[in-house]
């Protein structure tokens, strides 16, 4: 998959999530800081981003990418 | 620490202070606000919102138009206007952030309510330093983190930055807690007993502002009157001292009450696991209280009985107290709590017993405590009040009721309730029950006389009351400075490697500081022992000086009450021998030789340099009862001869020194004045790590004493 589609899915995904707009994102955003993502949330993306993209991820280890750029990084390696 | 830059509401401080703006801001941002009720970061801009702040609130909340009807923000750094004061609740990881955007905004004052910090590991430990360091960069005074929030019920402020259920009513009882779990406990409790609280201060891992920087501020708050702390861990033992003195005594004196938690080894190490905490020993903890007169409380009941005592009720001028009640048995039980906490029952004046056989039926006890019989009505508790309470051998009086068939408990209250404000000296009630007597509780707590279920409570509370005036009276004087030889001392000390002092070494020590050491000499040699003792004259006692021998009774390596030079000459031999063969890897140093010391009463005296309090002093029963009797004390060195004073008498033992039962008085002055010493010495050098001195012979006053052992424990 190409990384401008990858980004924009996923951009997508975390919009619907937490209820923002996408001009609100940027790659080096942190979940909670900078968007405003709260614990619950952090498990909704996680199993959203499964459901977008298909896969299934390692829990703890997804739940521990804190930012937009990372996410990316980690979903890359699923897709 | 530094001083807002805005213009603090009028809350009651006159001048400015560097926690006006954790108490008194003129507007608070919440980092991390979410939409949802019921969590932490909600609730807390909630009863910012909610409790009346009279200030202008700022949610951060990114993604959030609003939150609760109030415009939100990104970022702290987002809003327009000045920012008093920061409440950070977002997750741990990303506390850094938002205080270095704080740091960046100007704002000064912050509170960090996140968990997640020392109290979880090394981790959080590292991640505390860190926001410690933004705190340190941009001059910011932080609360917490790990913590409850803080409430000021000032009604010029109104502030409840907490996540507590709800604001507590307005009082002059200001409460510090380490413990965020508590402090809700605590404001339910209060709510209940209809207490209110000046400040309310959770201040949880205590990175930035401490209980000493509490202190100060509140010594300085005309809206408090007392300071009830709960403390877990304690880390600046002497800081705590000063500052706890400082606000106890003088002019603008304000009582501390504190619980310090950990009492116990297991209960330390639940404190440990808890906030990160690492107790001290609290034997010394009760002593550094003592000494800074801190009154140390054992529960949350006996800190707010004592707490409403003292803010409800004149001080009394002193101890001795009046008790009348409508029940014998209670009376005497209250009879006996008195007496056992310290309180004096007076015998009246003929007047008031006059006074009393007038108002009271003959079968009544018009004695101290006065027992105006079970159908007792209202008339006959005024009556005895007023009598008792104008009683020149009384300063204050405790009513005890008990509901029986005919007992009017409302109309009784209410003229207690009449005494109460006209009378100058303190009154306590304990109408004993719970559901029959509860409206004359009401009537008692609206009028702020001061109930107790159990009369012994509330002999316990006037008790913490005399504690609190004789602090006040108590004199403190600078430590004293003893002409001691610190150039000998200092010499033997830096030479040697780590480890403990040779016996003669520790015993130069000890001489150079004027503490009594018997005359001895280190021989190398029979000869040279033999010549020792003779020019110390017999009976002499001969000692292995070995660094690698503690205990040299265990390894054969003492003789005593040699009478001769055959003798010596013997000993001297038999002991190479033995302590050869029993610590054979052991390198003798030679054989110190004195004469035998006269006996006397063995008393301890120890140092130790503690890691949270630095060099402290230990007083006690000496010799082998050390360990049995535990009967010793502690205080901070170097000490003023007062304090070494209060040490000895602080002590069961002090009876014996005194010539209990016909014994032979101790020579008082010279323990005292070797206490000094002691504590001087330890406190000049830093590498002794701990120094005992037992026993210290305390001999007929006439004789004085003599350091029968010591030894000086040296440190890299």
């Amino acid at each position: 998959m190409e990384r401008s589609e990858l980004e924009s899915r996923i951009k997508k995904v975390i919009c619907q999530v937490l209820d923002i707009s996408e001009d609100m994102i940027a790659m080096d955003n942190h979940f909670v800081f900078d968007l405003g993502a709260e614990s619950t949330q952090s498990v909704e993306l996680v199993a959203a981003f499964e459901a977008e993209f298909d896969i299934e991820m390692d829990d703890d280890s997804a739940l521990a990418v804190d930012t937009v750029g990372g996410a990316v990084e980690y979903i890359g390696k699923y897709v | 620490m530094s001083t807002t830059s805005s213009q603090a509401p009028q809350s009651g401080t006159p001048e400015k202070h560097a926690l006006d703006g954790i108490f008194s801001p003129q507007s608070v941002a919440v980092l991390g606000v979410t939409p949802t009720p019921g969590t932490v970061p909600y609730d807390i801009f909630h009863n910012i919102l909610s409790s009346g702040y009279r200030g202008t609130v700022y949610p951060v909340a990114p993604g959030k138009r609003s939150i609760c009807a109030v415009k939100a923000y990104r970022y702290v750094l987002d809003i327009e206007d000045e920012v008093d004061q920061a409440v950070i609740v977002y997750p741990a990881n990303v506390v850094e952030r938002a205080l270095e955007q704080c740091g960046r905004k100007g704002i000064k004052s912050v509170i960090v309510i996140s968990a997640g910090f020392r109290e979880v590991g090394p981790e959080g430990i590292k991640r505390e330093q860190r926001i410690k360091d933004i705190c340190k960069e941009y001059g910011i005074s932080m609360v917490g983190p790990n913590c409850l929030g803080v409430i000021n019920t000032d009604p010029k402020v109104q502030l409840n930055a907490s996540f507590a259920r709800k604001m507590p009513a307005a009082g002059r009882i200001a409460f510090l807690s380490q413990s965020g779990a508590l402090c809700t406990a605590v404001l339910d409790y209060a709510r209940e007993k209809a207490i209110g609280f000046s400040k309310f201060v959770s201040f949880g891992n205590k990175a930035g502002v401490t209980e000493i920087e509490l202190f100060d501020y509140l010594h300085k708050d005309p809206a408090t009157d007392i300071i009830l702390l709960y403390l877990e861990e304690l880390r600046d033992g002497r800081g705590l001292m000063e500052a706890a003195r400082r606000v106890t005594r003088g002019e603008h004196a304000k009582p501390i009450l504190a619980i310090k938690s950990g009492r116990t080894p297991q209960g330390a190490d639940a404190a440990s696991s808890h906030t990160g905490s690492l107790a001290g020993e609290d034997a010394v903890c009760d002593a550094v209280f003592r000494e800074a007169g801190i009154i140390r409380v054992s529960s949350i009941e006996q800190m707010f009985n004592s707490a409403v005592m003292y803010t409800y009720q004149p001080m009394p001028s002193n101890d001795r107290l009046a008790i009348v009640t409508n029940a014998g048995g209670p009376g005497v039980m209250a009879t006996d709590a008195a007496v056992g906490c310290g309180l004096s029952i007076p015998r009246f004046a003929q007047s008031t017993t006059e006074k009393l056989k007038q108002a009271l039926p003959d079968t009544a006890n018009v004695k101290n405590p006065v027992d105006v019989i079970g159908d007792a009505r209202a008339d006959r508790y005024d009556a005895a009040l007023e009598a008792v309470l104008e009683d020149p051998n009384v300063d204050q009086a405790l009513v005890i009721l008990t509901p029986q068939s005919m007992t009017d408990i409302e109309a009784i209250a209410e003229g207690i309730c009449r005494v109460h404000e006209n009378a100058k000296k303190p009154i306590a009630c304990s109408f004993m029950g719970a559901s029959d007597v509860q409206p004359g509780i009401q009537l008692l707590q609206q009028s702020h006389i001061p109930h107790y279920i159990l009369p012994e409570w509330a002999c316990e509370a006037m008790s913490d009351i005399q504690k609190i005036r004789h602090w006040r009276q108590q004199s403190i004087d600078e430590p004293k400075r003893m002409p001691v030889d610190k150039a000998t001392a200092e010499r033997i000390i830096y030479a040697a490697e780590p480890g403990y002092l040779n016996e003669d070494e520790a015993l130069d020590v000890m001489k150079a500081y004027g503490l009594p050491v018997p005359e001895h000499r280190l021989a190398k040699s029979v000869d040279e022992a033999v010549a020792a003792a003779e020019q110390i004259g017999y009976p002499a006692v001969l000692r292995v000086v070995s660094h690698q021998i503690i205990h040299k009774s265990e390894v054969k390596g003492v003789a005593l009450d040699l009478p001769d030079a055959n003798a010596v000459s013997q000993a001297y031999e038999t002991m190479l021998k033995n302590v050869a063969k029993m610590a054979p890897d052991a390198t003798i140093d030679g054989i110190l030789v004195r004469g035998m010391i006269p006996t006397g009463y063995e008393i301890i005296l120890g140092g130790k340099r503690d890691p949270v309090f630095g060099p402290t002093i230990m007083f006690g029963l000496g010799g082998i009862y050390v360990a049995l009797f535990k009967d010793v004390t502690f205080a901070l060195a170097p000490m003023d001869e007062g304090t070494a004073d209060r040490m000895i008498h602080q002590v069961k033992a002090c009876d014996l020194l005194e010539g209990a039962r016909g014994g032979a008085c101790a020579n008082i002055d010279s323990v005292r004045d070797c206490l000094v010493r002691v504590g001087q010495l330890i406190s000049d050098f830093d590498r002794i790590g701990e120094l005992d001195v037992n026993p210290l012979i305390a001999g007929p006053a006439k004789i004085g004493n003599m350091v029968a052992d010591v030894r000086i424990r040296i440190t890299e």
